[in-house]
């Protein structure tokens, strides 16, 4: 499932943007590959991180992966439910599983995201 | 880790084929995603259906039915077949009855494990030995090197020990016969395996089969097996499994049937199992995989996973024997079972994790996988430090570069000194359920 309005990485990854901030999480193909998961790395409130360096990870019991970040910018807020439930990653991707908001340093960089189209297209050539 | 040595041993390098669909492919297919079937050992498998929790949960409580076909199976045959597998075997063949099973392990004559198989025998001169879908191409070759005398040569022999040489002096070509039952030549005795596992196995079956064939499933103990008919299926159902369930069947099948066994089986209420749940079930309950618990990166003997009585020292010969008889005294270490916390939220343990006991590293993780709100690991570690009921702990891995930055070790060795990420207990190296 690919939602409308979002941006995407090639890493499987998505930002939403509400002005100078966006909210990141994995989609769909990337919580359907990894399986149930056990666990999120969560990043710190205050970091900063640049586009494509790493987040944090998602692990389920066979399989981990990093997320790495979609935007510059700094970590605003991080989803601390997560902590507890990581299965609402699986279960809502795009919605309660957010893992965290970034305050955009350079908005420029969103250009080299890929919209709903696009990431459609690149999952169908996988 | 055991001390080997190099003479002797097997070499063999694999030739890199692109991954193939098993006969049941087009099943998986209409069963699961294509993003959930994955690459494994050559053949294109499902990692899970449904998900590795329900799949495991179905074999623990209700039965599970797993595509095996993908698993080696070669028949040996001919006069001499119990001589010669007894002679690159490590157990007791002589000693295996008609319609009985065995588990054993063929290791060259450096004492390296080649594989881990079972040997059935279907008759006085006719075996069928099932063999890691990973490994079959070696033993493939490694049969067929010594039947013809271009593993050990009559050179080899003269200096080898006196049985080894009558070993392989031998013209074992003549009496021996080699056949692939996986292979089209084989026609109608290929035979294909597919394992029905869980409480309620006899009951699916009892949909299937015919009340005499219920009965003689039955009654087959642990490792025992017949051969049967059933609405036309040839087959041959054994009681054995590697799952860890008190009832459990693999049945072995011509591949043409297999789609029609495999529907049947799901249609009976089995339900269909992965990759996943089969490596959960089999380490929740101790069972090792070649290349984690046996052999692999650590070098595991048999003696040391727990397997000390499949070898059998007692024996005058077996291909490997005397490397064995070496390392079996030699080796400080062993495979154990350990139970963790796996609620959601905890992070998951890995392969090559440390061991940790009172701040040092006693050992690592082998295996592990979660079920329920537990992790079980299997773990390989220094003998006589730690019993069952003892606390254990495991330290985290790096798994990524940020880690690493924040001094996070990418590996550690016995005796350096650590705190666990996470602390557990011993639990009893093996668990039926």
């Amino acid at each position: 499932m690919v939602v409308k309005g979002l941006l995407y990485t090639k890493e499987h990854e998505w930002a939403k943007v509400d002005g100078d901030v966006a909210a990141i999480g994995i989609t769909d193909h990337a919580q359907d590959q990894l399986g149930e998961l056990t666990f999120i790395e969560l990043p710190e409130v205050g970091k900063e991180v640049k586009q494509n360096g790493q987040l944090g990870a998602a692990e389920s019991s066979k399989a981990a992966s990093d997320v790495y970040s979609p935007v510059s910018g700094s970590i605003t807020e991080v989803n601390e439910e997560l902590k507890s439930k990581p299965e609402l990653v699986n279960k809502d991707c795009y919605g309660a599983g957010w893992i965290c908001k970034i305050r955009l340093t350079d908005k420029d960089s969103l250009k080299n995201l890929m919209d709903a189209g696009q990431y459609e297209e690149y999952l169908k050539g996988l | 880790m055991a001390v080997r040595q190099d003479e002797g041993a097997f070499e063999f390098e694999a030739e890199v084929q692109p991954a193939k669909g098993t006969v049941l492919y087009g099943e998986h297919l209409k069963l699961t995603d294509k993003s959930h079937i994955a690459e494994f050992a050559g053949y294109l498998m499902p990692l899970w259906y449904s998900s590795i929790s329900e799949e495991h949960s179905a074999v623990r409580q209700k039965a599970g039915v797993f595509d095996c076909t993908h698993m080696g199976i070669l028949e040996v045959g001919g006069k001499e077949a119990e001589s010669f597998l007894d002679a690159i075997t490590t157990n007791n063949v002589s000693a295996l009855q008609t319609s009985s099973a065995q588990y054993s392990y063929i290791l060259d004559a450096a004492g390296n494990i080649l594989d881990d198989i079972i040997i059935y025998r279907r008759d006085k001169d006719k075996f069928m030995v099932v063999v890691n879908a990973a490994n079959e191409p070696k033993i493939k070759a490694y049969l067929s090197a010594l039947l013809t005398g271009r593993y050990f040569t009559a050179e080899h022999a003269e200096t080898a020990e006196k049985e080894q040489g009558k070993f392989f002096l031998k013209n074992w070509q003549e009496a021996v016969l080699i056949r692939d039952m996986r292979d089209t030549s084989s026609g109608p005795d290929c035979r294909v395996d597919i394992a029905l596992q869980g409480p309620i196995s006899l009951e699916v079956l009892s949909k299937l089969t015919d009340t005499p064939t219920i009965e003689k499933a039955e009654a087959l103990k642990n490792f025992t097996f017949f051969e049967t008919n059933f609405a036309g299926i040839d087959c041959i159902i054994s009681r054995t499994g590697y799952t860890g369930a008190k009832v459990g069947f693999e049945i072995f099948v011509h591949p043409d049937k297999a789609v029609e066994l495999w529907r049947r089986l799901i249609d009976a209420g089995a339900i269909p199992c992965g990759l996943g749940a089969r490596d959960s079930l089999r380490i929740e309950a101790g069972l090792p995989l070649y290349g984690h618990e046996l052999d692999g990166r650590y070098d595991i003997s048999p003696i040391e996973a727990g397997y000390g009585w499949a070898v059998e020292l007692e024996k005058e010969f077996f291909v490997g024997k005397s490397a064995v008889e070496k390392y079996a005294k030699s080796s400080d270490m062993k495979v154990a079972r350990i139970e963790l916390p796996g609620e959601k939220g905890v992070r998951p343990v890995r392969q090559n994790d440390g061991l940790i006991k009172q701040g040092v590293c006693i050992g690592w993780v082998l295996s592990s996988a979660t079920v329920g709100n537990r992790q079980i690991a299997l773990v390989y570690m220094e003998k006589g430090k730690v019993v069952e009921g003892d606390s254990i702990g495991v330290y985290y891995l790096a798994r990524s570069e940020s880690q690493k930055s924040k001094g996070r070790k990418e590996n550690v060795r016995r005796g350096d000194r650590f705190e666990p990420d996470i602390e557990g207990k011993i639990i009893s190296r093996f668990e039926k359920f």
